[in-house]
């Protein structure tokens, strides 16, 4: 019994890890109704330049707000210089580009900060709680994720340009027959979505540590989430984050084939299993049109 | 007074095929056009046109300013609400939030609360709906949604596109008295396209026939409607 409690615990300290990931990959799909491949690639980017000020010797209450804003601004700076000029090209086209656009993030960061594997400090302290079953900074990454998600939820809810955002997304003819500007909302969809993806770079660099490829199977696992609450609920996809960790480590624990080498390959398989029986997600909105 | 839209030689081509050579037409203030010609005569095309969504040449004055080289979006902003053929419902969105779309334009979240009553008022159907998905609605409620999200941003002129298309005789009567109604008490201006030219001259007070890109006759409703000869040939009824 203690060991299943104790497995179900740590399944959701590293789902927290999934779950901001699935966040930030549904709050770009929310924008642009496409899945950014580079979404991990601009989250580890964003935690060097966090590193980088750090080792420069600001304190973190300088950096985590400068890393956001400058993560903003990279994001809209991808959309307008290369995202926004494709258009409505086809699916490929920006599956390609996205494809392009990780290699591409992932060679400068190896180019500007080496492969070395780097600590990166937690910004809530070393401890932990209830008899070291979880450590601050889990309990921190997770009350953070459900914060952020909380204030997009509300963003998206209730003001106008959130309401902007998602008819801009949905149907961008009629998002410009009614005035609104569907490139500057793009533009700000991608600024979002890098900033919410530097805030789960920062959360998660401390556990996973900071080098150039630390994103490769959290993205997985993060899709893996997202797709497993749905793409069009960004709660659903937080919900599918954790629910990936704690399926990942019992299945571990208690699968003996399984163990920990092929743990990634539940990630997958939980994909495939919900595209299957279940495209819109466990949490997903079907959205009705009637002809 | 000069008129509300003017439009001169306005030619449009998707690719490289031409579909508009060069039509002459206008809005007068608070009045009624029509537009009515057969299947593929460029009328939806001249719509689009108009809006900036297609490439196109000619001379579009709006209200004094020539839009011609606008972005569609610096249209609408100006003061053109187009409903577009198939009626361009954000479906994954609310009733109400469709609404408030079409009031992004504006300030002042006092005034766009007044109108969101005024669209139920106009469209007591969509009241009962305001939370429900857009997607949900039937055609008839969702053609009545696009008016209503075209009158949130207190246009000058409405651009119609066949806004009778799919729907059953009763709401399209329904919806045509409103547009009357709209017409005659807020002076908004129409560019309305149809394929029931019947419906469409009871509504109009000048009509352009359009013919393979080209404006074939144009006229007061009452000339168009007194010739025989067109009638017979292009109106069908």
């Amino acid at each position: 019994m203690e060991l299943l409690i104790q497995q179900l615990v740590s399944g959701v300290a590293t789902g927290g890890i999934y779950a901001c990931m699935a966040l930030s990959i549904v709050m770009i799909y929310q924008a642009i109704h496409h899945l950014n491949f580079a979404q991990g690639e601009m989250a580890m980017f964003s935690t060097f330049i966090a590193w980088q000020l750090l080792q420069w010797g600001l304190p973190y209450w300088i950096v985590i707000p400068l890393t956001v804003a400058i993560s903003f601004s990279g994001g809209i700076a991808i959309e307008r210089i290369v995202i926004g000029p494709l258009g409505e090209a086809a699916v490929l086209s920006h599956a390609v580009v996205f494809i392009g656009l990780y290699a591409v993030i992932n060679s400068l960061a190896s180019f500007i900060w080496d492969f070395t594997t780097r600590p990166f400090p937690s910004p809530f302290g070393a401890g932990s709680q209830f008899g070291n079953l979880i450590s601050n900074q889990q309990i921190g990454m997770i009350a953070v994720t459900l914060l952020v998600l909380a204030l997009l939820y509300a963003f998206f809810r209730y003001t106008r340009v959130g309401l902007a955002m998602r008819a801009a997304a949905e149907n961008p003819t009629s998002a410009r027959l009614a005035g609104i500007r569907v490139g500057l909302m793009a533009a700000l969809g991608w600024g979002m979505a890098a900033a919410v993806g530097s805030i789960a770079g920062v959360l998660i660099a401390p556990i996973v540590f900071l080098e150039p490829n630390m994103m490769l199977s959290i993205l997985l696992y993060g899709f893996a989430g997202a797709v497993l609450g749905g793409l069009s609920n960004p709660a659903g996809a937080v919900a599918g984050g954790f629910a990936v960790g704690v399926i990942e480590n019992l299945a571990g624990t208690y699968v003996p084939v399984i163990g920990s080498e092929l743990k990634l390959p539940i990630a997958l398989l939980l994909i495939v299993i919900v595209l299957v029986f279940r495209p819109t997600g466990l949490f997903g909105r079907t959205i009705v049109q009637r002809v | 007074m000069t008129a509300l839209l003017n439009v001169t030689k306005l030619s449009a081509s998707y690719g490289d095929f031409r579909v508009l050579h060069g039509i002459d037409l206008t809005v007068e203030r608070g009045g009624v056009t029509a537009l009515l010609g057969a299947n593929g005569a460029g009328k939806t095309t001249t719509l689009r046109a108009l809006c900036g969504m297609i490439k196109h040449s000619g001379d579009v004055v709006f209200d004094g300013v020539d839009i011609a080289r606008c972005a569609t979006e610096d249209i609408a902003r100006l003061g053109i609400a187009h409903v577009p053929e198939g009626r361009g419902t954000f479906i994954a969105l609310t009733v109400e939030e469709n609404l408030r779309c079409g009031a992004m334009t504006r300030k002042g979240r006092a005034s766009i609360d007044d109108d969101i009553e005024r669209a139920y008022h106009w469209f007591p159907r969509l009241k009962e709906r305001c939370g429900q998905q857009a997607g949900t609605l039937s055609g008839g409620e969702q053609q009545m949604l696009a008016v209503a999200r075209a009158l949130m941003l207190r246009p000058k002129l409405m651009l119609l596109d066949e806004p009778s298309f799919g729907l059953a005789p009763i709401i399209v009567s329904e919806l045509f008295s409103i547009l009357r109604k709209v017409n005659e008490q807020e002076g908004v201006g129409m560019l309305i396209v149809e394929q029931n030219a019947a419906l469409a001259l009871e509504l109009a007070r000048q009509a352009f026939l359009i013919e393979t890109g080209r404006i074939l006759i144009s006229g007061s409703v009452t000339e168009i409607r007194d010739n025989e000869s067109i009638r017979a040939a292009y109106l069908g009824y």
